[in-house]
């Protein structure tokens, strides 16, 4: 394993970083949830690839997301719109209108055909409309947050949920199910809600096709459904939809190395 | 700069000493030359940013933005029991409501002069604006014993005008003078209580310091106020440069000098004409062509719409002006805030990210 370039990707969930070679290709990565002791954690991620490849030197790192400041490890600092874009543009070869939904924010980062960013909007005003807003709810309906996709896709109908807002929203929760109403559509409802408030923002920005999605939430397979739903357009995924943050910050470390 | 610039709150203890009055005069559009030949010294109310709001919120409806939260809060308080009088231009439903309150309710000890504006730049505009200071000039004779002459007002005029194009001046060469972006703009936002006089020297000094140019990412500052200020410090460490502004409290009020030899008209004249203004019902195309050229003329690469959350007059265009500036080439992006909070994590990310996609 030959490690050119490096990426950290601070999120306030998770802290994910990557190794690419020269080609640009990813060839290692790790992911952890977010420590507040930032600095320790990325000194230990660190640590563990020394182990691996021996050597760190020469070997530039750059930083992005929520904690990327906190990073004082690496050669330079880069937003996560850029490094989203970027890592996403390279992974799948085209531009178009990305969604990364983050723990903490969302983002709609239009990509330009040479995987420039044409523009973006951020939800970072409240948890409405990031994977918190599915974090709490699944906490209150007890239902574990990898199995939340799953369990709302088997529901047989759906209940419209009115709040946008993230404690309201539990309010209503907890009406609903005092009113008998089973979970499945409730958690249906819930991922409507959360997907209209990004889709809106697709639309202050202008949706240019293809929809491209990126961060954890991914992983929940009815956020796709519903965004198709919502937005009648296909989404693609890159391949390592995580780590897309820190696969830009590293192709910016690779460039950077090479000027 | 060679010389400190004065805070307001020096500024209005020398007024004081010198047993001269001071009018607190809130947002935007109004004649300094016209108190000033009272013997009036206009120190303007922007806020203040971070006081405590839970004053004012007994008044005003939570939908009311921060800058007219925050100066009845700050009037609550006392911070304005040096003035002697509270202008308050008509600028938008917030401002108008906040006269009502103050005479109906609150009733300070400090006179409360309303003053009219009118929402566009005809002839019948002038007309109207000239007669409104007619009227502001018979109630600050009544308030104040004094008559002063038309000759008085003219050089009162002036005085102003003179200040003014110095203002200008300093708008013109900012790219060559090398000053941080928050130098400038405590610079340049000394004109709202510094008396004319006083800031033309300060202008004056600053114009014959020769320094290198700063390089940045060239963008135009948009908005009512760019508080709270630490964002233009941001600004400066992520290496933008504003080059250009059409900030509520700096360059739309860059007014030209009048033409007309009676003193109201003249005083209209130069609030008239001065840049495109969304508190004065400008149709958006104006912005729009003011902004494109503004753009072509100063380098700048895109636009920092900083909007004061629940600005309404601000916030009713933006949608629109932001489709036509795309259209011209001219990227934008807004960034809501409240004066009261310290500058959010989140918007110096959107700002990077913005000077990130204008270098790319």
């Amino acid at each position: 394993m030959k490690i050119a370039a490096l990426g950290i990707d601070v999120g306030s969930t998770t802290v994910k970083m990557v190794g690419i070679d020269a080609a640009g290709e990813i060839v290692w990565h790790h992911l952890e949830p977010v420590d507040p002791r930032v600095e320790k954690q990325v000194d230990s991620f660190l640590n563990k690839l020394k182990q691996e490849i021996n050597s760190l030197n020469n070997i530039p790192l750059i930083a992005t997301g929520y904690g990327r400041n906190l990073v004082h490890q690496a050669v330079k600092n880069i937003t996560e719109i850029t490094c989203h874009a970027k890592g996403v543009y390279h992974q799948l070869g085209h531009g178009g209108t990305l969604i990364d939904i983050g723990g903490q924010d969302s983002k709609v980062i239009v990509i330009g055909t040479k995987g420039q960013v044409v523009d973006f909007a951020m939800n970072d005003k409240c948890a409405a409309g990031t994977g918190r807003f599915l974090e709490n709810s699944a906490a209150r309906m007890q239902v574990p947050i990898e199995e939340m996709g799953t369990v709302a896709l088997s529901a047989t109908e759906e209940v419209a949920i009115s709040s946008t807002c993230t404690v309201f929203a539990e309010s209503e929760i907890i009406s609903m199910i005092a009113h008998g109403v089973e979970i499945e559509p409730i958690l249906m409802g819930l991922h409507r809600s959360l997907i209209r408030r990004v889709v809106a923002m697709v639309r202050s920005v202008g949706l240019v096709p293809p929809l491209l999605l990126s961060g954890g939430v991914v992983k929940n397979p009815a956020i796709r459904k519903v965004i198709e739903e919502e937005t009648k357009e296909q989404v693609f995924l890159p391949e390592h939809p995580q780590l897309m943050g820190a696969y830009g910050a590293a192709l910016f470390a690779l460039k950077l190395m090479a000027s | 700069m060679s010389n400190p610039i004065p805070s307001r709150k020096e500024v209005i203890e020398d007024i004081k000493n010198r047993g001269e009055l001071v009018a607190a005069v809130l947002p935007i559009h109004y004649s300094r030359a016209l108190l000033r030949c009272f013997s009036i010294y206009p120190v303007e109310v922007w806020g203040p940013p971070k006081v405590d709001v839970s004053l004012g919120g007994a008044h005003l409806q939570p939908y009311v933005c921060s800058i007219v939260h925050n100066a009845l809060s700050f009037l609550k308080m006392g911070g304005l029991n040096a003035a002697d009088f509270i202008l308050i231009p008509h600028t938008c439903d917030s401002l108008q409501g906040l006269t009502s309150v103050l005479i109906d309710l609150i009733k300070p000890e400090q006179a409360i002069i309303p003053l009219y504006l009118p929402r566009g730049q005809r002839e019948e505009d002038i007309i109207f604006l000239a007669d409104e200071f007619r009227s502001l000039y018979t109630r600050l004779s009544e308030l104040t014993g004094k008559k002063p002459s038309s000759k008085d007002l003219l050089a009162a005029i002036k005085r102003e005008e003179t200040s003014d194009l110095l203002l200008a001046k300093l708008y013109k060469t900012r790219q060559q003078m090398g000053l941080s972006n928050l130098d400038f703009y405590r610079l340049v936002r000394s004109r709202e209580y510094l008396p004319a006089e006083h800031f033309s020297t300060l202008a004056e000094e600053t114009l014959q310091t020769s320094t290198q140019p700063r390089p940045g990412i060239p963008i135009i500052l948009s908005g009512i106020v760019p508080e709270p200020m630490e964002v233009l410090n941001k600004i400066d460490e992520m290496n933008g440069q504003v080059v250009a502004d059409d900030l509520a409290c700096c360059g739309r009020r860059l007014y030209k000098p009048g033409i007309s030899p009676e003193p109201f008209r003249r005083m209209a004249e130069r609030i008239i004409s001065a840049p495109p203004d969304p508190t004065r019902g400008n149709p958006i195309e104006e912005r729009v062509k003011y902004l494109v050229e503004m753009a072509q003329n100063s380098g700048a690469q895109g636009i920092i719409f900083y909007e004061v959350k629940f600005c309404e007059p601000e916030l009713f265009d933006l949608p629109n002006l932001r489709n036509s500036l795309k259209e011209h080439g001219l990227a934008s992006i807004i960034i809501e805030v409240d004066i009261n909070n310290p500058l959010p994590h989140q918007v110096a990310t959107r700002i990077s990210a913005f000077l990130e996609m204008l270098d790319s």
